[in-house]
């Protein structure tokens, strides 16, 4: 019988995805979770950009918030916060 | 019009570069590649060049520069030599297999034996298993036609791969010479602007390098062995378009000299053709048949031109200026590849090799009277007498054979 491969595209060169990939889901990875001190936070988004797996949100009502399903609490928006207003508490805190 | 110049390997490519108008160039400086960084700096600063340098922090660095670069959709180049060439070795199949057309210039440079600086085709050949277009240009103008030519096949749309210039290490690199830098018109006549059609667009957002799972490895892999074949049979077609354009002479994959009548050739890749054809007028004077046959191209490697040509000739003298210890033979990375090419085909020739021109040694007049001897008396025996040979350390030439015999005597009981 012979294999089917899957259509794999040119260099695998993919559109950039609009919606939560479900098959991937990281957020479990993580064991300090990011919690923004909104009071500290300046809105600069220096965590926005600076975040590998884009799980940084923003909104002009809510300010800076996390996508903690893929979160892997890698703690690169910590270190650049200018402020320090991000805070990496450990996961067993909280009741989620 | 054309511009005849006096200038070096390195200053020939900066020539090309600044006629393919590239837009990034990556770099960190060692010898001897440096000169062409200095060389493209010197260009932008005075204005003759529109390019955005960058310096890395290593040649990792830069080479995942010119990648990046090459992913916005820029002409990047970048290059490096000896030891820069194998720190930045994890960057290679990923360029490749990403296909960004970069180019890397890599004037060689032995791998450290160690402190060595001198040219050797080792550095650079360890990364033939990675997908990348290349072969060794013979002097400062064969590398200035070479980045066209490696431009224009790299980016073609049904390539898309990266491209290496390389050559000799100080024989091209440094040794001023004389060429001619082509016209702008020529070039952009040959070479058309670069437009990818994926790139890092934040209108048209894509992911390049994302992470798959196993099953889509090989059909990936597959493609890129796919596209190798197609740059078989594309650089005949740019080399006869350069030739036309440029009124240049190149043979598509294989150069060779003084071959008509020749039972013997040496075949050899590199700067070192220039001794081997002033070598071989003095061998034809003494009676010895012999010819040339220099490698355009190491990949893809010229297998179905080799088989063309190579079953002409009685014995082939495969001249290694590289290592690759343990390999099948006991040669380099030629003598491998020339077997394997036409080990299938009815009439091949004897194949030997030798290893010379190490250490960025000069491979000398001499040294081709004795690789010359040597094949000989493979030709006369008709079969081979060594699998390969040190040039200077395991010869079995006439002269090598006396002093041997001499030792011997001397000291009968030294073994």
């Amino acid at each position: 019988m012979p294999k089917a491969y899957k259509q794999v595209p040119f260099a695998a060169i993919v559109k950039s995805p609009t919606v939560n990939n479900q098959g991937m889901v990281t957020g479990n990875w993580r064991y300090l979770r990011p919690v923004v001190d909104k009071g500290l936070c300046t809105e600069c988004k220096m965590c926005w950009i600076s975040c590998p797996d884009a799980t940084v949100n923003y909104s002009k009502d809510d300010g800076i918030s996390f996508n903690l399903e893929f979160c892997k609490g890698c703690g690169v928006c910590s270190n650049v916060c200018p402020v320090g207003a991000i805070n990496r508490v450990p996961e067993l805190d909280f009741e989620d | 019009m054309p511009i005849k110049k006096r200038g070096t390997g390195l200053t020939a490519v900066a020539d090309a570069w600044q006629l393919a108008d590239i837009d990034v160039t990556a770099s960190y400086p060692i010898r001897p590649y440096t000169a062409v960084m200095a060389e493209v700096a010197k260009r932008i600063a005075n204005g003759q060049m529109k390019c955005e340098m960058v310096h890395g922090e290593g040649e990792h660095a830069q080479f995942s520069i010119a990648h990046g670069a090459s992913m916005a959709g820029a002409r990047a180049t970048t290059g490096s030599s000896g030891v820069g060439v194998t720190y930045a070795f994890e960057t290679y199949s990923p360029i490749a297999g990403g296909r960004c057309p970069i180019q890397a210039l890599i004037g060689d440079r032995t791998l450290d034996p160690p402190g060595d600086f001198g040219s050797e085709h080792t550095d650079c050949l360890t990364l033939r298993d990675n997908g990348w277009i290349y072969g060794w240009a013979e002097n400062a103008q064969e590398a200035l036609d070479n980045s066209l030519l490696c431009f224009r096949i790299g980016e073609d749309p049904e390539i898309m791969l990266p491209q290496i210039v390389a050559m000799d290490g100080y024989f091209v690199t440094h040794i001023s010479q004389d060429y001619v830098m082509p016209d702008q018109a020529q070039v952009d006549k040959f070479l058309p602007p670069f437009k990818p059609e994926f790139r890092l667009d934040v209108n048209k957002p894509v992911i390049m390098g994302p992470q798959i799972e196993p099953e889509m490895g090989p059909p990936l892999e597959w493609d890129r062995n796919v596209v190798m074949e197609r740059v078989k049979e594309l650089i005949p077609k740019a080399t006869a378009e350069f030739n036309k354009i440029f009124g240049a002479k190149y043979a598509p994959f294989v150069d060779e000299y003084m071959t008509d009548d020749a039972d013997m050739v040496f075949l050899l890749q590199g700067a070192h053709a220039v001794t081997c054809r002033s070598a071989i007028k003095y061998l034809r004077e003494a009676g010895y048949k012999v010819g040339m046959c220099r490698l355009r191209w190491i990949r893809p490697f010229p297998d179905a031109a080799l088989q063309q040509i190579l079953p002409k000739f009685k014995v082939v003298g495969v001249i290694d200026t590289n290592t690759s210890y343990g390999a099948a033979g006991g040669g380099g990375v030629l003598l491998v590849e020339t077997r394997a090419s036409v080990s299938e085909v009815a009439n091949k020739p004897i194949i030997q090799g030798f290893t010379s021109g190490l250490g960025g040694e000069t491979i000398t007049h001499e040294e081709f009277f004795k690789m010359a001897d040597m094949m000989k008396q493979t030709l006369d025996a008709g079969k081979i007498i060594q699998s390969s040979t040190w040039v200077n350390f395991n010869d079995y030439d006439k002269a090598a054979i006396e002093v041997k015999a001499a030792w011997e005597q001397a000291a009968p009981s030294t073994k």
